[in-house]
């Protein structure tokens, strides 16, 4: 792919200029996750625009970030970074490319739980994302003690009109993006 | 009386379902009632967003639809769902291309995205005032030494202009002076607590969250005030997943004003880590 083509695809999906950054590393300086990034967001940055999908699409860093948007509110060209890396995480899964599938697949439960109950419904969705990964006993200490404290709802807690949450989903997920 | 429409989101409707008490109390004391939105839904937070984005938007829409029916101000006091449905409401508003993707995908509902989203404390500075404040309180709790933690997506929202400051927030700050508390300065009233890592990654939470203690405890706090439900479960959290990290209790901001107007928390029972140490040492002023 020619270089320019990424750019001009990433800018056009988030609307975000990436191409005014100038690397002044202000994004990566305040980033609470860059210590667990192959590719750290300033970096990130230059590889979108000098058109290296395959290596930013593969990035582990795209699933280290937070989405806490302190490089966004940081960034002194108004590059709204946090939403490109969430650009970025669709467009790798999309493109079988993702270096982690843990997050997009936690984040799937929780759209589901949306859709079953209108509502998160924490529990189900935290056991069924364990048990698709095997981890059976995994933190069950801090179980324990939150279903102790009462900090976990046990129970879903459904909205009524789980017919039009559900159609909102359907239609939304079928045609945006 | 003050009536505001209201958005307690999945959080308060069931595992922090005490902080919800706890507003209500607090506000209903101050002839502020909160109306709760008739059949909300959850804004999907940040894993609707990531997975896309059209989505993120009408999930919120919804909620704003049902809340633009009452006229009134709308109160979320989860961060993420204050974040999702003041930013949604901003693109509904501004992009046309946007509203009818959020009409098509609501209908009948329907949605201007003309609505005021408010944090709890920009409803505590607005609707109630440090000054009425400062003269409710019955209790002292000057010795509670506590830091502000406002977490990331409080101030975080890209193209709005906040109430606080971006980077160093003061109104829970000056909220917890009025109310007698004394607060310590500390650098990390923004800082990320590692929000849903917690259960995909834990040792990222365990290390964030974990930090946040420690520096609140080298400021010299023994209490952590936020409003986020997410932040402070996971900083009391930090009792089974960190490592050599001190016990500190992670208070609501309501429940300070239990503290200071009624003397105890009415959900300290519901913390993981107790609170027992702090609300003890709690007494009402002698009448001079």
């Amino acid at each position: 792919m020619p270089e320019h083509f990424f750019l001009k695809e990433i800018e056009g999906i988030t609307g975000v200029a990436v191409s005014e950054c100038y690397q002044c590393f202000r994004c990566t300086n305040g980033c609470p996750a860059a210590r667990d990034m192959d590719i750290v967001p300033h970096e990130m940055i230059g590889c979108i625009i000098s058109g290296e999908r395959g290596r930013v699409l593969s990035s582990a860093s795209l699933w280290a970030c937070l989405q806490c948007a302190a490089c966004s509110i940081r960034c002194p060209n108004g590059i709204d970074i946090a939403r490109v890396f969430a650009a970025l995480r669709r467009l790798s899964v999309e493109s079988g490319m993702a270096a982690d599938m843990d997050i997009h697949d936690f984040d799937s439960l929780m759209v589901d739980s949306i859709a079953r109950h209108g509502r998160m419904y924490e529990l189900g969705t935290v056991i069924r994302y364990r048990l698709s990964r095997g981890e059976y006993l995994k933190e069950y200490h801090a179980g324990i003690g939150m279903v102790r404290k009462r900090r976990i709802g046990l129970f879903p807690h459904n909205a009524a009109d789980r017919k039009g949450i559900r159609s909102i989903i359907k239609k939304t997920v079928k045609n945006g993006r | 009386m003050i009536t505001l429409s209201y958005y307690p989101g999945c959080s308060l409707g069931s595992s922090t379902d005490f902080y919800d008490r706890s507003l209500k109390k607090v506000l209903a004391f101050y002839g502020v009632e909160l109306k709760e939105l008739d059949d909300w839904s959850c804004c999907g937070a940040l894993a609707a967003l990531t997975v896309n984005e059209d989505l993120s938007i009408a999930l919120s829409a919804r909620n704003i639809a049902l809340a633009e029916a009452s006229g009134l101000h709308l109160v979320a006091p989860c961060s993420a769902c204050y974040a999702r449905t003041k930013a949604a409401a901003l693109k509904i508003a501004e992009d046309n291309d946007t509203r009818r993707m959020v009409d098509n995908a609501l209908s009948p509902l329907s949605c201007r995205g003309n609505i005021e989203v408010k944090n709890i404390i920009e409803v505590f500075l607005e609707y109630v005032g440090l000054e009425r404040i400062a003269d409710s309180v019955s209790h002292d709790l000057v010795s509670i030494r506590a830091v502000s933690y406002y977490g990331c997506l409080l101030t975080r929202i890209m193209g709005i202009c906040p109430s606080d400051d971006i980077e160093d927030p003061t109104g829970m700050d000056t909220i917890l002076m009025a109310l007698g508390a004394t607060v310590v300065p500390w650098q990390y009233k923004t800082e990320c607590c590692g929000a849903s890592s917690t259960i995909t990654n834990g040792d990222v939470t365990a290390k964030l969250s974990g930090r946040l203690i420690k520096e609140a405890v080298r400021a010299g706090a023994q209490a952590i005030v936020t409003t986020c439900p997410l932040c402070q479960l996971n900083l009391d959290l930090m009792r089974y997943l960190g490592k050599d990290i001190p016990s500190v209790p992670v208070f609501f901001l309501p429940e300070i004003f239990e503290l200071a107007l009624f003397g105890k928390t009415s959900g300290g029972a519901r913390h993981i880590v107790n609170t027992k140490n702090i609300e003890q040492g709690i007494a009402p002023f002698r009448e001079a």
